[in-house]
């Protein structure tokens, strides 16, 4: 709108300029409400291509035409318009732009709007934000700070992944997890980095490879009505990544950050009074042949004597896990000349993590140049690179160490390691030793990524601009897995070697059109995006180790080997308009054609749009009223958007390269193959996604108070379900089928305050909540369970073998005093919280400012096997009370309350999966930072223009009062849909102090 | 609004162009169609782990005590059983074995390659014989027709032995067709010997005819008759056996190893080990290991305390080395069978000298001595009215030892004698039950069986 402005001042002033204009040099100095001096404030001669930017010292300088009229802007500040008439020396006061209302936010392909017109909710990140929580995970810097927004982290180990859910999961077997998009280019965030049949566990969610530093801001679109001109791609919500730039005519100011942080496991609870022995009367010692078990039901440890002396006490976690320590550096240079911006960042971060041999080290280069072309015509290039190298252990109920180490009896000794012979020293059999499996697993993951871009912007005049944007994601993945032979656990050793070659372009043409007509601002947009995608992954395995310690996959004693390659294509034709009605009308419809590769040919081009109005009533209201409440806006859209939620190749039923145990064919030299087990579906279509999107907005004393709600409800519709089940006496077990349905409605709210705002002193709050109900309302006609879904139940539940209840939900008890085990599976938790929330308070006071955050989840089930072995082995903190117990419920031998006692041995060696379930609600400090920012004054005299030293603790406070685990944030197999809510030995998370210095020149 | 049309129309001519961009669907990593060499391979290996040696097969072997984890109650080996325990079970059998198997058996008389059609016959009645001993009614006449039959109907079992043998049949007449185009070292098992093929084809007609012995409507002596005359052409010589070689390499393990891994906790059932020495069977170090600690034959019984792995007896390595055969059906079993089938025909002094050459042969195949075999025949060898079905089936459940046959001749015949074991959550179940996955996706109203029900030839 302000470029309608921008040319209607031009029309009416054009002539007196060109005819009295006389040229002098301006002066000035530009400051904060503090009387700071700014340094970097872009100061331009508007309807001109002059422009300077301030010095450290605040002053600028610059020639211009009497009447000038100065444009006077930097990122965090209000716009300020000065007109010159006679002055040669102007003092500028810029105001920080307080609140969210007034922000410009990036949206849908990379177009900037005024949040004020913005018809759907979205809310927005400051890279500093991102960046100081210290995670090295990119989507963990995002936990608990955006309403709608889930995000789970799998595992403590570096480099694990983490998985986003905006707005509920809304398919059944596909990818839930929203789109990530840097600076105008779609970016790959699946999970990687994890061969088939090696580590178990998580891998990685490739948007680690991203330097949280070179972060300007980021943008989270949630709704459907926000995403429409994504596309398919966009259906689960968009995160908008804007990087740093450099600006025109600003000296470089050089930034140096240095980060220092030390982790502590945050440990699951287990009982530390009792040894090792199979019941619990004896002691097993674990070294003799006969005396070995899994089991800590022996004797007290207190009374245990062993050769006349106590035993002495080990503990397995302080032997196992270290204090990790990872270092973060990061130098960037940002400037730029009379025509061209620069910004350049390296950063070397090394995570070495609490479990021994886990480590996660990358190397990010990223580079951006802007340069004006000419008058209309600016480009930018701009180039990432990582390098990301991960070694990590396996997880999970895997022959990685954890399983066994948490379970591992505290009168246990567990070193030497092995045995005089060189076998492994256990005291259970069936299982790696732990210490063991670090010296004898490998698993390394080395990722070298390239992310360029290329944007042109041609702006022949005002109210047209037309943009050209090719970018790429190219990456190259190599894992490795190794183990040496175990003759404890009849395995005879692996090498696996696996290539990935990713490659993502992408392309917009994009023309923008803004016009003003009468009390009509209009603006239209029509674009064309075309996207391809491309991997090859080759997999190289030999089971069978022939040398001790040598892990070439070509001498193994069995190998093997397969490649595929994957292509798909995409194009997609899009508009959208916008129309605002005297500031306080605004209407937005768009609409796009998208067509595909993966679908059926005669159905792979399909429609989709969403239209939504918002009514900014506050510029109606009466003045008096509109000092209390300066902003007030009513939103509501609706939109419906396709998306094709299935791999390549899935129309047809092609014959599979046969496998044995995970080995491909030759098998002892016959090569062979078999029909696949998923049948093709010839007639795929585009699934749909349909939402209701209703919102409110209030700013109160200017801004001082800001308030925002939205509630949804979105539903998909024809839900692509890849290989859902079929019967398998159809000769399948699966197929496509384009028929689930699953709805998600829910409230996000987001509250901003400022109550104390003195010179000296300021407080400032951030309040949000989530609340998302869900519930699968169809998968395939006939079917109403396809694993964890299950009709007309939230998504996600847990499902497997219980007890008896009766009506009243009371347990039923036979007559041997133990609880009566159903003969049938059935529902036995929820994964979904109730309600998620996000609390962050910021002090400030003169140089020194306090930050802490906490972080919600009430309700949400989650699944501890950690817990349930815990039982069976006699290691759980419960079984600590070993007397006989008599267990709650009624008896069935007479109908009234149970009096029978059983052993607890033989108690808690019997619980039922559902016995696993807990209760995930936590609350916790996610983090404290303490920041102090030493004064300019002081900084005089030196070459630093800034300094900055802050303190941060993460995790230092956990309240989760069901969870007998370590943190409860986990999904220890990943972030597929399935593996949700399970904490099986995964690497704890960890607790960290973080020391960050940082240096402006 | 100009401009809106202009776009139009450049989007509409584009769309032609976008067509073929956007045609690139095509799967360039699996083939559309394979020769019959190549399917035949991958059925045999599925057969010997999946259909014999699999997840079903092994709850089997604690149903019949044949084998044991050390884990202590509750499990499979104490009855507690869910259906979804064997959706692995039908994948394997209706998925990867029978329908490659209908596929293999259409390409191949499709290509008048009649002795592959034969091998996917016998393969197709023995993988469906064994599904209908495990789960009574079952789908068939519906089955293998993807999204057009999508929920195939349960056929009865009677009806599904009647097409097991309908199979057979067929296979010996496309096999009597002496079709040049055999099969090489594609067929693991007999190498393209058509002649092998067709004494398999007789021992299983033999087989399924003696299932029948108390099926509602069929008479033993009728079943005896049809199967004796089987056995006239069925397998003469132990080498005649239906084995799998496993290689033994990484990757090549015997599927019984595996199964008795460490990780798994299955050692030998002290069923199986005491009935051994009870009889002072010369087969015991033959088919057992000693216990590492003790030096001692000593199977685990189920429901008692776990103990040490190392305290326990593991089978020979004849029965799960790591390069151990997998004797799916044998001339041992076809003995057997003559010689129940003699008894019910001709009684016991006619079964005798077949009884015992039937335990003669088994021992020779473990590599017993002669004067072991035939000391054991002295004291083991005569049969009596009273005795004679009770120490054939005893033998043959010996003969049969890892084989599923063993539960379908307990439930037949009550043979060997079994007691339930300790913290048992039923008595022993007599069928297994349907698969969680098909109740999902297929409900029948046979799906409610339980454990204990009987299938419609174990008529009391």
């Amino acid at each position: 709108m302000r470029k309608e402005r921008l040319l209607l001042f031009c029309l009416i002033f054009a002539c007196t300029l060109h005819v009295v204009g006389q040229t002098k040099t301006i002066t000035g100095k530009i400051i904060d409400s503090a009387g700071h001096a700014l340094a970097g404030v872009s100061v331009r001669v508007k309807s001109t291509t002059t422009g300077t930017s301030s010095g450290t010292d605040g002053a600028f300088s610059l020639s211009a035409k009497d009447n000038a009229v100065l444009i006077v802007s930097a990122i965090g500040y209000e716009e300020k318009e000065i007109s010159v008439r006679e002055q040669t020396h102007v003092e500028i006061l810029l105001l920080r732009s307080t609140q969210a209302m007034d922000e410009v936010v990036v949206t849908s392909l990379g177009i900037r709007r005024d949040k004020r017109n913005l018809t759907f909710s979205s809310q927005q990140l400051k890279g500093d934000e991102l960046v100081a929580t210290k995670e090295t995970n990119l989507v963990n810097a995002m936990a608990g700070k955006v309403s709608g927004v889930q995000v789970t982290s799998s595992s403590g180990t570096p480099g694990a992944s983490s998985r986003i859910v905006i707005r509920g999961n809304t398919s059944p077997l596909g990818d839930n997890q929203a789109l990530f998009v840097v600076d105008g280019i779609p970016v790959n965030n699946d999970e990687t980095s994890n061969i088939g049949g090696g580590a178990a566990g998580s891998g990685s969610n490739r948007l680690v490879d991203i330097d949280p530093s070179t972060i300007e801001s980021m943008n989270i679109l949630k709704g459907a009505a926000a995403t429409a001109l994504y596309g398919s791609a966009g259906a689960k919500g968009v995160v908008i990544i804007t990087t740093k730039s450099g600006a025109v005519d600003r000296k470089p100011i050089i930034t140096l950050s240095s980060d220092l942080s030390f982790e502590h496991p945050i440990l699951p609870k287990r009982q530390w009074k009792y040894a090792q022995g199979p019941n619990d009367s004896t002691f097993f010692n674990g070294n003799d042949a006969s005396q070995k078990t899994s089991a800590s039901w022996g004797p007290l440890m207190d009374t245990l004597k062993i050769d006349g002396k106590p035993a002495p006490r080990y503990d397995p976690y302080k032997i196992f896990f270290r204090t990790g320590v990872t270092t973060n550096n990061n130098i960037s240079i940002a400037g730029g000349g009379n025509n061209s911006s620069y910004f350049m960042s390296y950063s070397y971060m090394n995570q070495k993590g609490i479990v021994p041999k886990n480590d996660f080290r990358r190397n990010s280069l990223f580079f951006k140049y802007t340069n004006k072309i000419y008058k209309s015509l600016t480009s930018t290039f701009q180039l990432g690179y990582s390098n990301s190298n991960q070694n990590r252990l396996p997880e999970g109920a895997s022959n990685g160490p954890l399983f066994v180490l948490l379970y591992e009896p505290i009168s246990w000794n567990p070193y030497p390691v092995v045995n005089p012979d060189g076998s492994q020293r256990l005291y259970r059999n069936s299982r790696n030793a732990p210490l063991w499996a670090i010296d004898n697993m490998n698993n390394n993951s080395v990722v070298n990524r390239f992310l360029p871009a290329m944007t042109v912007n041609f702006t022949p005049a005002d109210w047209l601009t037309v943009t050209e944007r090719v970018g790429a994601d190219i990456y190259i993945e190599q894992d490795k897995y190794t183990e040496s032979p175990s003759p404890a656990i009849g395995l005879l050793g692996k090498i696996l070697d696996q290539n990935i070659n990713f490659r993502q372009f992408n392309h917009d043409l994009i023309v923008n059109l803004s016009k003003k007509v009468g009390d009509f601002n209009l603006n239209l947009l029509l674009g064309n995006n075309i996207l391809t995608n491309y991997s090859q992954t080759v997999n190289l395995s030999s089971q069978g180790l022939t040398i001790n310690d040598y892990y070439n996959v070509a001498a193994g004693a069995t190998p093997s080997m397969s490649e595929a390659h994957y292509l798909t294509r995409k194009v997609g034709f899009y508009s959208q308009a916008n129309i605002e009605y005297r500031k306080f009308l605004v209407l937005s419809l768009t609409g796009r054609y998208d067509g595909s590769s993966v679908l059926a040919t005669n159905k792979s081009f399909y429609p989709y749009g969403s239209a939504a109005a918002g009514f900014i009533f506050s510029e109606l209201l009466p003045q008096n009223v509109q000092q209390v409440m300066n902003f007030g806006k009513l939103r509501f859209s609706y939109a419906t958007v396709g998306n094709e939620q299935v791999g390549a190749y899935s129309l047809n039923t092609p014959y599979i390269l046969a496998q044995r145990n995970g080995n491909n064919y030759p098998f002892q030299g016959q090569p062979g193959f078999l029909l696949s087990s998923t049948l093709g579906n010839p007639t795929l279509q585009n699934e749909r996604l349909d939402e209701y999107e209703g919102g409110l907005e209030l700013g109160f004393l200017h801004n001082r108070i800001s308030f925002e709600g939205s509630y949804f409800s979105r539903k998909s519709n024809h839900g692509i379900i890849p290989g859902a089940p079929i019967s398998d006496a159809t000769g399948y077990n699966g197929t496509t089928v384009n028929s689930a349905q699953i709805q998600n409605k829910g409230i996000e709210l987001l509250l901003n305050a400022n109550p104390i705002k003195t010179k000296d002193f300021s407080w400032n709050f951030t309040f949000n909540f989530t609340r998302i109900r869900n519930k699968v309302l169809q998968l395939m006609p006939g079917v109403s369970q396809l694993g964890r879904l299950i009709v007309g139940q939230p998504y996600n539940i847990f499902y497997g073998s219980k007890y008896q209840r009766n009506p009243q939900g009371q347990l039923l008890i036979d007559a041997t005093g133990m609880p009566l085990v159903d003969t049938v599976q059935g529902i036995v938790g929820n994964v979904n919280p109730d309600w998620l929330a996000g609390l962050s308070n910021t002090f400030r006071y003169k140089q020194l400012s306090l930050t802490f955050f906490f972080d919600m989840k009430q309700g949400g089930d989650v699944q501890n096997d950690v817990e349930a072995g815990g039982f069976f082995y006699g290691t759980a903190k419960v079984t600590e009370n070993r007397g006989p117990l008599v267990v709650k419920g009624i008896s069935v031998v007479d109908n009234k309350p149970n009096t029978v006692a059983v052993n607890a041995h033989d108690y808690y060696t019997t619980r039922q999966y559902e016995s696993s379930i807990q209760d995930g609600t936590y609350i916790k400090l996610r983090t404290i930072t303490l920041t102090y920012d030493v004064k300019p004054s002081i900084l005089g005299k030196t070459p630093f223009k800034g300094a900055t030293v802050s303190v941060v603790g993460r995790n230092l406070w956990i309240y989760s009062p069901h969870f007998t685990g370590g943190d409860p944030e986990v999904s220890s197999y990943g972030s597929a849909n399935g593996n949700q809510g399970i904490y099986a030995y995964s690497t704890p998370n960890s607790r960290s102090f973080n020391f960050t210095l940082k240096l402006i020149f | 609004m100009k401009k809106i049309t202009i776009s139009l129309i450049v989007l509409i001519t584009s769309l032609s162009g976008c067509k073929k961009f956007l045609n690139v669907n095509k799967d360039p990593n699996n083939p559309t169609n394979v020769q019959e060499a190549l399917l035949l391979a991958p059925i045999e290996v599925s057969i010997s782990d999946n259909v014999y040696a699999g997840n079903a097969p092994v709850i089997i072997q604690d149903f019949i005590q044949g084998i044991a984890p050390n884990q202590p109650n509750p499990g499979f080996w104490n009855y507690q059983v869910f259906n979804t325990d064997f959706d692995g079970d039908w994948n394997a059998f209706y998925v990867i074995t029978m329908n490659n198997l209908k596929i293999l058996n259409d390409k191949a008389e499709a290509d008048a390659k009649l002795n592959y059609a034969a091998i996917a016959k016998i393969l197709t009645a023995y993988t469906l014989g064994t599904a209908t001993d495990f789960w009574g009614d079952i789908p068939y006449s519906q089955a293998f027709q993807g999204i057009s039959r999508i929920t195939p109907v349960y056929d009865k079992q009677e009806d599904i032995y009647k097409d097991v043998q309908s199979l057979l049949s067929s296979a010996i007449a496309e096999i009597g067709q002496a079709s040049t185009v055999t099969p090489g070292t594609d067929d693991y098992f007999y190498n393209g010997t058509m002649s092998s093929w067709l004494k398999l084809a007789y021992v299983l007609k033999a087989r399924y005819f003696m299932h029948l012995t108390k099926a509602p409507g069929y008479t033993a002596a009728v079943q005896a008759d049809s199967a004796l005359n089987a056995l006239t052409k069925g397998m003469q010589a132990n080498s005649d056996d239906l084995g799998f070689a496993y290689a033994g390499a990484a990757g090549t393990e015997n599927s019984w190893y595996l199964t008795f891994s460490p990780v798994s906790t299955y050692v030998m059932n002290s069923t199986v080990i005491d009935s051994l020495k009870a009889r002072n069977d010369p087969r015991l170090p033959k088919m057992a290991k000693t216990a590492v600690n003790t030096g001692l034959y000593t199977g685990r019984t189920i429901g008692s305390i776990p103990g040490d792995l190392n305290a326990y007896s593991y089978p020979s390595d004849y029965y799960a080395g790591i390069s151990a055969s997998n004797y799916i059906v044998t001339y041992n079993e076809a003995l057997f069978l003559q010689a129940e089938a003699t008894l019910i025909k001709s009684g016991y002094s006619a079964a005798q000298p077949v009884y015992q050459q039937a335990i003669t042969q088994h021992m020779l195949k473990l590599g017993v001595a002669q004067t072991d075999i035939d000391a054991y025949v002295v004291t083991r060898g005569t049969l009596t009215a009273a005795n004679a079905l009770q120490r054939i089936m005893e033998e043959k459940s010996v003969a049969n030892f890892l084989n599923e046959e063993n539960w379908t001749d307990w439930r037949r015949t009550g043979f060997p004698l079994l007691t339930k074991v300790s913290g048992a959550l039923s008595e022993i179940p007599r069928r297994l039950l349907y698969s969680e996955s098909d109740i999902l996706t297929n409900p029948q109203p046979q799906q409610s069986a339980k454990l204990t029900d009987r299938v419609w030839w174990d008529a009391q």
